[in-house]
């Protein structure tokens, strides 16, 4: 009886826990969304979102926030173009190439890389990155081609480690069958090992995509932050966390809920990222 | 032998990296364009700029327009515009006074040198109050700390910060015994600073009181002060009508706003005009500001 008693008083605590996260997740839904449908209602959901112009100081005052979407597709964009071979040839080297003693040194490296603060990489960007290629281009040296280096800097942990993983994860009779048909090492590697892990791949890079979206901290110190429409690789950008972050402090009435409609836009993007990871992780178990 | 190859590229990769980053000696060059950097909207120090300067436009029917450049590089930090500054010789931003330094410099406006003296002789243009706000009456305690602010004592805090004194006929504080608790100050980053010396002082003269200062941002400290989660609040710009219709304000300095250049860069003085004209857009190089 007693047994039964602690059996059940068990069940209930780590039912708690599971069900701790959803709490949390489902209140922040309804926080985001209770206090962004109103004022997209009220401003009209076309005019929030493909609206131009954002200029809150103005008299009437203006939240459109198509600048700060295409301005974040564009950075990830451009950081998935430099983090994406980088980290995936370095998975790959990883996994297939490297000595043990070397890949101990580089693994502990890429793990540090993942707890560096983002802030930190910001600090980075804005004294080494932005002056280069202030040097190189001209203008400001803050613009899309500086966020997405650094954006790309940033989500190579994550390409790294989990296309590694999902490379290591590839039968080891896949590599042997395809070297006793008499392919080198770099041939069985790319030719057969890579492919067969190919779902794992795009997961990492969904995720890395989910990672870029959402950086804030380091992207405002590199960006530029204009709040206009993407207007070429060496202008600056804002994206919709930037918007969020660089505004919110003084932000006030209609301007404060403006910014809250930004993040449930950008919770949507959220969602969606996941989404596709779900599929393709669906697919690949099937 | 693979290995010595590779590590000998490698190194030639590294070297010519770090070569490329070390070639920035050359002279200033008037001829390329003004990097713009400003504060993000709702910023304090952005709304008394833009509108002393005249980059916010007023209409007849009350519409108001921030023509601020579309190009101009928003920080949303006194620190962040002043590293901008200090790393890029072909920028310009604004600072609030008290946060200057000798890192940067800053120019003169119409002629005037940005110094308290000048923001309170009222020769330098571009000033703002500093305010506190709260809601009803103050308790026991915030009313003596207004008023320790308000005394000689107090601003002479604010006159060393590199702020300017509201008043000129001044009481020396009087010294209230047994005061304690706590009391919690929210606002404007530009008034935290200066804010946190007074809280210093005070609590030298009363060491069983403690306040609590929270750096939020002017809107946020005023959303403080009338949910009542502040005592106070500190408000670095004016105040709005919806907003004085729920709390009382108090002027506790003044600031002038610094504009402000790379070292590097040889421009001295700079007419309101003139920047109004960069801060529009309208001028985008210098070598119409510097003559040669």
């Amino acid at each position: 009886m007693k047994y039964k008693f602690m059996e059940d008083f068990m069940k209930g605590i780590f039912l708690v826990c599971a069900i701790v996260s959803i709490v949390a997740i489902l209140l922040i839904c309804i926080f985001i969304f209770a206090g962004s449908i109103p004022f997209i209602q009220e401003y009209g959901f076309k005019n929030f979102l493909l609206g131009t112009v954002w200029k809150p100081s103005n008299n009437p005052q203006a939240f459109g926030i198509l600048p700060m979407i295409l301005g974040s597709l564009c950075v990830t964009f451009g950081s998935m173009v430099i983090g994406v071979p980088i980290g995936l040839l370095t998975a790959i080297y990883l996994a297939e190439f490297s000595s043990k003693k070397l890949y101990k040194f580089l693994k502990s490296g890429i793990n540090l890389m993942a707890g560096i603060p983002s802030i930190v990489y910001g600090f980075f960007a804005l004294v080494v990155i932005v002056p280069f290629i202030r040097d190189i281009f001209g203008g400001t040296g803050m613009n899309i081609i500086t966020a997405s280096i650094l954006l790309g800097i940033m989500i190579l942990p994550t390409v790294i480690s989990i296309s590694e993983a999902a490379i290591r994860a590839v039968p080891k009779s896949y590599y042997e069958g395809s070297i006793a048909l008499g392919a080198t090492h770099e041939r069985s590697v790319f030719s057969v090992v890579l492919p067969a892990a190919k779902s794992g791949i795009l997961s990492s890079i969904i995720l890395a995509i989910g990672r870029a979206i959402g950086e804030t901290m380091a992207v405002i110190l590199v960006a530029g932050n204009q709040a206009r429409i993407p207007a070429g690789l060496t202008k600056g950008v804002r994206t919709l966390t930037t918007n969020i972050v660089i505004e919110m402090a003084y932000a006030a009435d209609k301007h404060r809920e403006a910014l809250i409609a930004t993040a449930a836009v950008l919770f949507l993007f959220i969602l969606a990222i996941n989404g596709i990871f779900l599929i393709v992780k669906r697919r690949t178990n099937n | 032998m693979k290995k010595l190859f590779n590590f000998i590229i490698t190194t030639i990769i590294i070297m010519s990296i770090l070569a490329g980053c070390s070639n920035n000696t050359e002279e200033f060059n008037t001829g390329r364009t003004i990097n713009v950097i400003t504060r993000e909207d709702g910023s304090g120090t952005r709304g008394a700029f833009t509108e002393i300067v005249g980059i916010l436009e007023e209409g007849s029917n009350g519409e108001i327009n921030d023509n601020t450049y579309i190009e101009a590089i928003v920080q949303n930090s006194t620190d962040a515009v002043m590293t901008s500054v200090l790393n890029d010789e072909y920028s310009i931003g604004y600072i609030s006074l008290g946060s200057l330094n000798d890192t940067i410099k800053a120019i003169k406006v119409e002629g005037v040198e940005a110094t308290a003296e000048n923001v309170q002789k009222g020769l330098y243009k571009i000033a703002r109050p500093f305010n506190i706000v709260y809601k009803g009456e103050l308790g026991t305690l915030a009313q003596d700390f207004v008023s320790f602010i308000l005394s000689v004592e107090g601003q002479k805090i604010i006159a060393d910060k590199g702020y300017v004194q509201v008043g000129t006929d001044l009481q020396h504080y009087e010294k209230v015994n047994n005061m304690e608790g706590t009391l919690i100050i929210a606002g404007s980053t530009s008034v935290t600073p200066v804010m946190e010396e007074l809280a210093q002082a005070y609590k030298e003269i009363h060491p069983k009181v403690s306040i609590e200062i929270q750096s939020t941002g002017s809107s946020a400290g005023i959303q403080a002060a009338i949910e009542g989660t502040a005592h106070i609040g500190m408000v670095s710009r004016e105040l709005k009508e919806s907003e004085l219709s729920e709390l009382t304000k108090q002027i506790i300095a003044m600031d002038g706003i610094a504009v402000i250049v790379n070292k590097k860069n040889p421009i001295e003085d700079l007419t309101l005009e003139q920047i109004k004209s960069i801060y529009t857009g309208k001028i985008t190089e210098w070598n119409g500001l510097i003559d040669n």
